[in-house]
């Protein structure tokens, strides 16, 4: 998978033979004003959905974020079923019945600290995954000897269909920042989807590889891009640093935004153990 | 008798009045003119000084060695000379127009190879023209060079009003505008991207070149369709006289050869040049990167016809390309390529005119040849472009020009094709578009009295956004949001969906203060149709150019420019002060996480807004003696304010500069050896620093308050390069000369950091840090080997 997108990865590995260097510099930033800060998703999985709140800090701080306590949050979808969420811990809410369809338009109503936000999402359709399969490369160009997992699966046809990949190797998501992997399906609309590799180093046997598919509402799809720019942004061709968009809107236009993103989104996985 | 001598003495007084009449009423003046050329090689020698010293009248050759002077007739003493070379003085009757051509012998050798910018050193002071640098390539190829790769875009970037976001970026900015701003012309071929290896060497090659022009302001009405300046670089066209020559060398990076030669003694030469990376050689020696390869090569060749001394045809073609292929694994592939034909005629020697025919193109290409990720990528700009220039003497103090140009535009923006049956690739065509833009100008060069000089013109231009039988669309939404397409409607080939018209007037003055000093005063407005669609910190090769559509509006700039010229000591030093302050209009920028490439909707991932820019340059330069180089400053500021970004507040561009410092020079040690330095200190760059931050599913987010952007700097950037040219002992009984060129990049090894960064550390994800990138971290020395013979 992460050989699929490489198209300006490349170009900018083309300028590692050149002698350029980086170093950790320090630098001094102005205190930020603390913002809320909303992850959490409702998906076509049984729930509970957990929404996490919590406070922006200060760039370099690498401490737990404050939470945000005592806030009330409410689910409601457009079938006209609504849900009050509970803290189950310090800025964690949770639903106990509400089950996310695909094709439900969902909104998160949050009051906190004197503030009203709303957040607006849906849960898309999503296409099957036929499968994982294994295969021994040996003397390819372009990988390393070993054995590699692949991705089998259809796309809907139609084109407008966004996706996130999540891979698990041995139960761990690799989760480092360009492991965070979206894409449109603009240029592979209605095809079936083959033979891409899961993982960049050989796999040995007995290794577990897990892959979930997530389908993404439009917004959040340029959410999760613009968040890969930004926790990528390195280099010759890097782009403008900027704040990464958010669906969590203050009902008052003047009172302090938020940041982070509540999302719908439709679930498959698939597992392989390698032989 | 009485009758007689009364006779005579009234002729005496009407032919001693004469010339004093034909003075003050200048109606019968004639024109001299003609080429001239080196009398060694019997090429044409370019900016050369015509004058006239008992009459204070001058003029300089064209860029065909070719001259006209308008003079009363009578009995002249004519002065001949460029730097480098013997002057000539000629003693001539003019009784009506006549042509008179020259060939100047060279100076001795020492002499002769140390010329900076040594082109009409007494035109800093004495022409309208301002805003204006030029160098030749013989200076240029003894500054210190990166790798020993010979530059024409890194000197460039050493002279006043001239910024970059980055060593290794590719292009150069001028008065605060974008790259893409500038009209880059090869011969007159336009030059869509003047990088190799994605902008730390640039795309001409030096042994092609033979001099360079940038028009920083005061750009003449001849020339339009970019907003900030001019470059016009000029290559080699052997008119050799006498002989084969073969110049070529070899470096670290890449090894030239460039020939030239006569095909028909005095009719016909041709010049040759070739240039080629060859890092990709050494890769063939491990086995494992044999299938691998990596390079870019140019080849130039220009030939040059003289049917008679009034017709002149010239050939040019150009390709440059640059070449990566990962085994079978990945490639990718971009570049220039243009031809142009160009044919001048003197119709007499007042009127003279010139036909071109140009094709320039860019394109690339990319794609995984194998597999089930199998595709290929192409993109490509094309534009063929016709027009006719002449210029007229009227008089003796107004000289005219007059030209029509019309240029057709193809955009091929995205092509993408799945190369086998189970690609997971269905394809996907990015429509085609294309335009035509046509222009018509008039301009005068215009003497008033020995103290005011006018050049004064228009520009029109007209450009006709052009349907190409697909779907086009208007795009509605909230400002600074992705707008969505709407209302959209399909125009036949050829069929004219938008019409954009712009008048450009030009104009530039000089007032002579004395001898040496002037005051220079200009005005331009300048009009752009055609836009680089850049998100990126420097542009990438993959990077592509649109068309003003329906919604892209053309950008328009205006500029004024004020300036003091002196040159002290004989014309040894040349110094000027100019100050600009320049608006720009229909700024094109982006929205937060647009994506540029593979778009169909591109136009709804557009913002616009204005820009503007301003500051003062000082220049001082040295052309004569051992030593010779120059000092630039320049003070300046340059900002954007665009709807959508940092709030809609005014910010600085990436590339503003508020201090840039660059000293250059040149020091001839004996017969056979040069050294060189050269020193640059500019502000750091502008760059936006986050100071918030969240983690959303275990990734840390940056936040900037306040949507701020370009809201630090980076430290300033500072370097030092130091070069020396040493050439082997010439022997008397054989042609082949060599010299050996060193260079030391970066000499006291300063980590300039292109930008900082921040980013998760990589052992501990929670952990954020600042990172300083630097491009080039050490000193980089090189050495190369230069040959002709």
């Amino acid at each position: 998978m992460k050989r699929f997108p490489f198209f300006l990865t490349l170009l900018t590995a083309g300028l590692a033979l050149l002698s350029s260097c980086t170093d950790v510099v320090d630098v001094e930033l102005p205190e930020p004003e603390p913002l809320l800060a909303v992850e959490g998703n409702i998906t076509d999985q049984p729930g509970p959905y957990t929404i996490r709140l919590t406070k922006t800090g200060p760039y370099f701080q690498d401490q737990e974020p404050p939470v945000v306590r005592g806030a009330e949050l409410v689910l409601s979808a457009n079938d006209g079923t609504t849900e009050t969420l509970r803290e189950t811990a310090p800025g964690v809410y949770q639903t106990r019945q509400l089950q996310g369809k695909i094709g439900q338009h969902y909104v998160l109503s949050i009051k906190a600290e004197g503030q009203h936000y709303r957040a607006a999402t849906e849960i898309k359709r999503i296409p099957g995954i036929d499968g994982l399969s294994q295969q021994y490369k040996q003397n390819e160009p372009g990988w390393d000897n070993g054995i590699y997992a692949f991705y089998n699966g259809p796309e809907l046809p139609g084109a407008g269909d966004y996706y996130r990949f999540k891979i698990f190797l041995n139960g761990e998501l690799q989760n480092d920042p360009d492991d965070l992997v979206v894409r449109d399906d603009a240029l592979v609309d209605g095809r079936y989807i083959g033979g891409i590799e899961l993982n960049s180093e050989p796999l040995q046997p007995g290794d577990s590889v897990r892959v979930q598919l997530l389908s993404l509402p439009q917004d959040y799809y340029y959410f999760l891009n613009e968040m890969f720019t930004q926790i990528n942004n390195v280099g010759l061709f890097s782009s403008p640093p900027a704040n990464v968009r958010s669906n969590v809107v203050n009902v008052d236009p003047a009172g302090p935004k938020a940041v982070g993103y509540f999302a719908g989104t439709a679930v498959r996985s698939a597992r392989l153990t390698i032989q | 008798m009485k009758n007689s001598t009364s006779w005579a003495l009234t002729a005496g007084l009407l032919l001693a009045a004469g010339p004093a009449w034909s003075q003050t009423a200048p109606a019968a003046p004639a024109a001299l003119s003609g080429t001239l050329r080196d009398a060694a090689t019997g090429e044409a020698l370019v900016g050369a000084s015509v004058f006239v010293k008992a009459l204070g009248q001058g003029t300089s050759t064209d860029e065909n060695g070719f001259y006209r002077l308008v003079l009363p007739k009578g009995t002249h003493t004519v002065t001949y000379q460029i730097l480098g070379f013997e002057p000539q003085q000629v003693t001539l009757t003019l009784a009506g127009d006549m042509t008179r051509s020259v060939k100047l012998g060279a100076q001795r050798q020492q002499t002769r190879e140390v010329v900076v910018t040594g082109l009409r050193a007494e035109d800093n002071v004495k022409k309208p023209e301002m805003s204006v640098n030029r160098l030749d390539m013989k200076t240029v190829k003894l500054m210190p060079a990166l790798l020993g790769e010979v530059d024409v875009v890194r000197s460039i970037q050493l002279l006043p009003g001239v910024t970059t976001v980055g060593e290794g970026a590719s292009g150069f900015n001028v008065r605060g505008g974008g790259i893409d701003q500038n009209l880059i012309l090869m011969d007159e071929m336009p030059v869509y991207n003047v990088s190799h290896l994605f902008g730390f060497f640039s795309a001409f090659n030096p042994d092609a070149v033979q001099d360079m022009t940038l028009y920083k302001g005061a750009i003449p009405a001849r020339y339009g369709g970019r907003l900030s300046s001019l470059l016009d670089v000029k290559m080699r066209d052997g008119r050799q006289a006498e002989r084969l020559t073969v110049n070529g060398g070899v470096g670290l990076i890449s090894s030239r050869l460039a020939v030239e030669a006569p095909l028909i003694k005095d009719r016909t030469s041709i010049s040759l040049a070739g240039r080629r990376s060859y890092g990709d050689l050494f890769l063939k020696l491990i086995p494992e990167q044999r299938k691998n390869q990596a390079y870019f090569y140019d080849l130039n060749v220009k030939v040059n016809h003289r049917f008679s001394a009034k017709d002149q045809l010239t050939l040019t073609g150009y390709r440059g390309r640059d070449v990566f292929n990962f085994a079978d694994v990945f490639k990718n592939d971009w570049g220039n390529m243009g031809a142009s034909a160009r044919w001048t005629h003197q119709f007499s020697p007042r009127l003279f005119g010139s036909a071109s025919a140009v094709v320039a193109q860019y394109d690339y290409g990319l794609g995984v040849p194998n597999g089930t990720q199998a595709f290929d990528w192409t993109s490509k700009i094309r534009n063929y472009t016709g027009k006719a220039d002449f210029s007229y003497q009227l008089g003796a103090n107004n000289t005219l020009a007059a030209g029509v140009s019309g240029t057709r535009y193809h955009f091929e923006p995205a092509t993408v094709k799945a190369l086998s049956a189970e690609s997971i690739f269905r394809g996907l065509k990015v429509d085609d578009q294309q335009a035509g833009e046509y222009a018509a100008y008039l301009d005068n060069e215009q003497t008033l009295g020995p103290r005011l000089q006018l050049q004064y013109g228009l520009r029109v231009s007209v450009y006709d956004f052009l349907g190409s039988g697909t779907a086009i669309s208007d795009y509605v939404g909230e400002t600074g949001q992705r707008k969505t397409p709407v209302n959209t409607r399909t125009y036949q080939d050829g069929e004219r969906i938008k019409r954009y018209a712009n008048l450009e007037p030009r104009a530039s003055a000089r007032y002579t203060l004395d001898l040496n000093s002037s005051l220079k005063a200009s005005y331009t407005r300048t009009a752009q149709y055609v836009h680089l669609i850049s998100n990126t910190t420097a542009a990438s090769p993959l990077d592509v150019w649109s068309p003003s559509t329906n919604n892209i509006r053309p950008e328009r700039g205006n500029q004024v420019a004020l300036g003091y010229f002196r040159n002290f000591h004989d014309n040894a030093y040349e110094a000027s002060v100019e100050v600009f302050g320049k608006t720009m209009d229909n700024q094109v920028d982006y929205v937060n996480g647009a994506n540029t490439l593979l778009n169909k909707d591109l136009e709804g991932e557009l913002l616009y807004g204005q820009g503007r820019a301003y500051g003062a340059e000082f220049f001082v330069k040295k052309s004569q003696g051992k030593l010779s180089g120059w000092v630039s400053y320049t003070l300046s500021r340059s900002e954007r304010q665009i709807d959508g970004i940092n709030r809609d507040q005014w910010y600085p561009n990436k590339y503003d500069k508020t201090h840039s410092l660059n000293v250059v020079g040149m020091y001839q040690l004996g017969p056979r050896l040069t050294a060189s330095a050269s020193f640059a200190y500019g502000t750091g760059v502008a760059t936006t620093f986050p100071n918030g931050r969240f983690v959303y599913e275990g990734l840390v987010v940056p936040v900037v308050s306040g949507d701020a952007r370009n809201n630090y700097r980076v430290p300033a950037y500072h370097r030092l390069d130091l070069g020396a040219t040493l050439k082997n002992r010439p022997r008397p009984d054989r042609r082949w000369q060599s010299e050996w060129v060193f260079s030391v990049y970066n000499a006291y090894s300063r980590r300039n950091p292109y930008g900082i960064y921040f980013r998760q550390n990589e052992d501990n994800p929670r952990k954020t840090e600042a990172v300083r990138l630097a491009v080039f971290g050490s000193v980089i020395p090189s050495v190369s080997y230069n040959f002709n013979f």
